[in-house]
Formats: structure tokens, C-alpha cells, sequence
């Protein structure tokens, strides 16, 4: 070592800069080339044209190089080493890769093949040192001397190393292959977790069962208004094309996109039938929304009365003759007498037809009552007075900007338009409900602001990290803001009163 | 928001009244409505999930329905 690096020093004084450091490499790169060379401990004639033969650059790398680059450098010359000596990498690649019994044997033949081959292309002076080497480690014959040469190859190529890695990634990438189906599995799970987290947090009297008890009066609800939805939107096909007609149509918003690939219909199916899986029994309010089924079931169970309810008047001037017909038939069986079952309606027959069409028609006239109110987007609440919902401006403007912030593409259909409508109406249902209880139980007849805490509190919108304000600031406009004194006030209504006069009485 | 006010008070103080029962004091409205935005941030959000894995294109109506019921259960007091 100490007489190469003053060897170059001597010659070639352009390469001083490099002295210590890329000496280092080139020995090692020495090494790389020619396993014998370690025992030989360096030095020897052909040392020197190796050295620039094998980095074979202009610029030898700085002595101030940082470590990476010298691993940068050092890579490059082990891969020029290999350029040089191409049949040792490939050699070295299909060891790695082959581990057959075959390939031993191949392996084997190479290596004795090969045996004969590295005494004539290294240089002169190593083979002798090899043989030496292999023999004096191993002790077993000479034919063991050329693996003994691989093994030592091995420990000394750690740079090679990144040779191994690529079969491994190749085997990673088909593990990812095969675990790609359970990749929306793991979706799901994520569902699933963030669903078993919340669970806890309800009280057992709201347990899901609990829930659906509300549910139900909710979905009653839920019911009428999404009728009436539909009615509004394909009012006039399924007057054209009763009931079914409009089973096709509450698909059909999702028939559409699903049906252009078999595939992402599978997948829904799965995502779907897993979702429900995973749900304790929250879903089931879900469930009953999604399948626009249940609607129809209900239309065709309720064949005379139901179809007019839910349509316009026009429509039920189309379906009138449609009931007046059947009641007909009633009659006609009456008269026959063959279907004893229906005596006790038939008996009452004709008035019984004209008493249906009376109960129709102040039926539909609530129906009417109520579709128009709707129209002026005025609803009864459970305490009988009337209420406004908000203005669809509003709620569409909110919910485009939330929309554009996660990053949803596409607009919203005037369809989710309608169901974010309708979800903020429960929501508002809920809120009062929960702030009236809040209010109770503090003995106030007035819902406070502290209420609205305790409930934002309860639903951890607001935690020690979230403070009310914060989420104030961040949402509402300043204007709002300046309302909003103080997050979590003990006396807020005084201080307000105070500070507020008579600025700002119901201001709209 | 430009010069337009985020939202009708009167209106929402009604609503909550009318399902309350109970009066609103002055500013309550102003942390509901903010109770609401988050309530529409977390539906929109969930939606915009679920039109995704669904593989839709924008939100539906599909979509809104399906994560309604979790979004109400989060926001339940």
C-alpha cells in the first residue's frame, strides 16, 4: 500500500490530489478484479496500468468527497470492473438466481470449466497464490479450490451487493401481487376501525337497536320525503311506466358508471357486501337507503293507494281509472261470488270503491298540502311547528367548497344535492333534539351556547387540542366571529349583552 | 363569502327551535351553524370517499346516501 501510493506520487503529480482516498478505492478495485490479489498484498508490475485501467477517469474522486459520493464512486468502477469482466457478473447473477440441484451441477461444470479459464486470463502471478489459498484454508483437493475462490469473491464483493437485490425485489413485486385483492380489504378495515372506535362512545340505551328504534320514526320519515324526491324527479315516467319503472330509475344513476366495467362492478359488490359485513348493525339504516328496493316494494305491496300518493296530480288523474278498474273487478267477483275472501269488501262494494276514492283524494290532497309546503321548503317538526329548511344555496355552496377541499373532482349532482338537503335537514332534527336535552338537564328553557359546546364537545369537534375558537376562526366569516366572544364562556350572555346592545338583534 | 352573508340566522334559529322546542339565545345559532359545517365537512368528505371507491364520478346521490347515517351517528350528542 505505502509503495503504491508513493509510486503514483512520484510519476504523475496531477494525481497527488487524490492521494489517499482514491488509493483506498483502487486497491479495493484491484481486489474486485483479481481475488488473488488480496493475498498478494499489492504492489507488482502489472499494479499500476490495473489501477488506471479500472477507474478509468480523468478525475479521480476529490479527497474532500463526502461518503456518498465516494460509495457513488465506488459503484461506478465496480460496475466498469464488471464491464471488463462480463462473464463473471453474469456467472455471479445465475448463482444467485439458481439454487436447483441441476444448477449445482451446472454450476459445478462451470466452475471446473471456468478452473482452467482464470489460470489463463488473470494475470501471471495469481493463480499460484489462489491454488496456495485454497488449498491451505480448505485442505481438501483442488478441485475445491476454485469454490474456495467463489467464497472468497463473495466476502470480498460487498459492493456486488446490489446484485441480490434485484431477484428480491422481483419476488417482493410479486408479493404485492398476490396481495393486491386485499388491498381494499384493508380499505374496508379502515372502515371497519373507524367504525369500532366510535362505537364505544354511545351509551347502551343508544346502542344500535336503540338507534334504530329512532331510526325508524327518522325513517318514516325518511320515507315520505325521498317519495317525494322521486316523484319529482321521474314524476312523469312513472306515470308512463308504473312502479317498476321507477326501480329502474333509482338504479339507474349508479347502473350507468358500474356497468362500464365488469370489474369495478365486482369490486363494488365486494366493497359492499364486506361493508355490510363489518357493520354492527348501524348499517341497517344505510342499507334500507341505498336499496332504493324497499320504496318499490312498499309501491307495489300498496298497488292502488300508493302510486298516487307519491305523484303529482296529473299522474294520479292517470291512475284514477286504474283504481276505479279494480275496484270494478272487485265487483265482478262479488257478483260471481267465487272468491269468498272478499265478501266482507265486496258486500260494501260500490260504496266501498267511492270510499276509497274519497280517502284518495284528501289523501293526496294533504299530499299536495305537504308537496307544496316542501316547494316553500316549510316542514312540521315533531312539536308541531312549522320550519323552514335552509336555503339550497347555502347548503350547495358549503357543500362545493368542502367538496374542492377533499379533493373530490366533478361537481355535485343535483341528485346529491337532494340527499345532502335531506341529510342536513336530519341533521338539524338531531341537533335540536340533542340541544333540547342539553337545556333540559341544565334547567333552562333557552338553548345557550354553552349547550352547543357540550354537544360539540361530546361529538369531539372540539377537544383540548381543537378549541372552539380555532374552529370558529377557521370556518366562519369575521363578522360571525366578532358574534362569538369568547369559546367556552362562564358568563357569556351578560358580558354580550353588554358589549352588544342592541346591535344586533335577530339579525338575518 | 364575498359581501354575502354565510347563512340565513333567522332561519336556522327557527329550524332549531321548531325541533327543540326550546328558545335559542342570541348567539347560539352562530355555533350551531358552525356544528353544521363540520357536520357538511365530514359528509361531503365521506362521500367524496365513498364516490371514489365506487368508482363514480363526482358525488351522487349513491354516495351522499350511503354515508349519511355514519356521518349523523358521529355528529349524535
Amino acid at each position: 500500500m505505502a509503495r503504491e501510493s508513493r509510486r503514483p506520487d512520484a510519476t504523475t503529480p496531477t494525481r497527488r490530489a487524490s492521494s489517499a482516498e482514491p488509493l483506498a478505492s483502487i486497491t479495493r478495485r484491484s481486489i474486485l478484479r483479481t481475488p488473488g490479489s488480496h493475498a498478494r498484498g499489492g504492489g507488482g508490475p502489472p499494479r499500476p496500468p490495473q489501477g488506471l485501467s479500472a477507474s478509468g477517469r480523468k478525475m479521480a474522486p476529490p479527497p474532500t468527497a463526502t461518503p456518498h459520493a465516494r460509495a457513488a464512486f465506488r459503484t461506478i468502477d465496480s460496475r466498469r470492473a464488471a464491464i471488463f469482466t462480463p462473464h463473471r457478473a453474469r456467472r455471479k447473477s445465475l448463482r444467485e438466481v439458481r439454487d436447483s440441484p441441476r444448477d449445482f451441477l451446472l454450476s459445478l461444470g462451470r466452475v471446473l470449466a471456468r478452473n482452467t479459464e482464470v489460470i489463463t486470463t488473470s494475470s501471471s502471478s495469481s493463480p499460484p497464490g489462489h491454488d496456495d489459498k485454497g488449498l491451505g484454508s480448505d485442505g481438501n483437493d483442488t478441485t475445491l479450490g476454485p469454490i474456495s475462490l467463489d467464497e472468497d469473491d463473495d466476502d470480498e464483493e460487498l459492493p456486488k451487493r446490489p446484485r441480490l437485490s434485484l431477484p428480491i425485489g422481483e419476488e417482493d413485486d410479486d408479493d404485492s401481487d398476490d396481495l393486491q385483492p386485499h388491498r381494499s380489504v384493508v380499505i374496508d378495515d379502515d372502515n371497519f376501525t373507524m367504525q369500532s372506535i366510535e362505537m364505544p362512545r354511545r351509551a347502551i340505551s343508544e346502542q344500535p337497536g336503540g338507534r334504530f328504534s329512532m331510526g325508524s320514526v327518522r325513517m318514516s320519515d325518511y320515507f315520505n320525503t325521498n317519495d317525494m324526491l322521486h316523484s319529482e324527479d321521474v314524476g312523469v315516467d312513472s306515470g308512463f311506466f308504473p312502479p317498476t319503472a321507477v326501480l329502474d330509475e333509482g338504479n339507474f344513476t349508479m347502473g350507468v358508471e358500474e356497468l362500464s366495467s365488469p370489474e369495478r362492478l365486482d369490486s363494488d359488490g365486494d366493497r359492499r357486501g364486506l361493508g355490510r359485513e363489518s357493520d354492527f348493525g348501524i348499517e341497517i339504516p344505510v342499507g334500507e337507503i341505498n336499496e332504493s328496493t324497499f320504496m318499490i316494494a312498499h309501491q307495489v305491496a300498496e298497488s292502488p293507494d300508493r302510486p298516487p300518493i307519491g305523484d303529482d296530480e296529473p299522474i294520479y288523474d292517470d291512475y284514477a281509472p286504474l283504481v276505479d278498474q279494480r275496484s270494478d273487478d272487485f265487483d265482478d267477483e262479488d257478483l260471481l261470488g267465487e272468491v269468498p275472501a272478499l265478501e266482507e269488501e265486496s258486500a260494501e262494494g260500490p260504496s266501498m270503491a267511492l270510499h276509497h276514492e274519497t280517502e284518495l283524494e284528501t289523501v293526496t290532497a294533504k299530499r299536495a298540502e305537504v308537496r307544496g309546503s316542501t316547494k316553500k321548503s316549510i316542514k312540521v317538526s315533531k312539536h308541531g311547528i312549522e320550519y323552514p329548511s335552509l336555503p339550497p344555496a347555502v347548503v350547495k355552496r358549503l357543500a362545493q367548497n368542502f367538496a374542492k377541499a377533499s379533493g373530490a373532482k366533478g361537481k355535485i349532482t343535483p341528485d346529491a344535492m337532494k340527499s345532502i338537503m335531506q341529510a342536513s335537514d336530519w341533521f338539524f332534527e338531531q341537533l335540536g333534539e340533542d340541544l333540547q336535552a342539553y337545556a333540559k338537564h341544565a334547567g333552562r328553557k333557552t338553548i345557550d351556547e354553552s349547550d352547543v359546546f357540550t354537544l360539540m364537545k361530546r361529538q369531539r369537534q372540539i377537544n383540548p387540542n381543537t378549541t372552539p375558537f380555532a374552529l370558529a376562526q377557521r370556518h366562519l366569516p369575521r363578522e360571525l366571529l366578532q358574534e362569538l366572544r369568547m369559546p367556552p364562556p362562564a358568563v357569556p350572555k351578560k358580558r354580550r349583552r353588554v358589549a352588544k346592545g342592541g346591535e344586533d338583534d335577530e339579525v338575518t | 363569502m364575498a359581501g354575502q352573508k354565510l347563512y340565513p340566522r333567522a332561519t336556522v334559529k327557527k329550524i332549531v327551535k321548531a325541533h327543540s322546542n326550546c328558545n335559542v339565545s342570541k348567539n347560539a345559532d352562530v355555533m350551531m351553524f358552525l356544528d353544521y359545517m363540520l357536520f357538511m365537512q365530514t359528509l361531503v368528505k365521506e362521500a367524496a370517499i365513498e364516490a371514489k371507491q365506487g368508482g363514480e364520478r363526482g358525488i351522487t346521490a349513491r354516495s351522499v346516501k350511503k354515508v349519511t347515517a355514519d356521518s349523523l351517528a358521529k355528529f349524535r350528542g
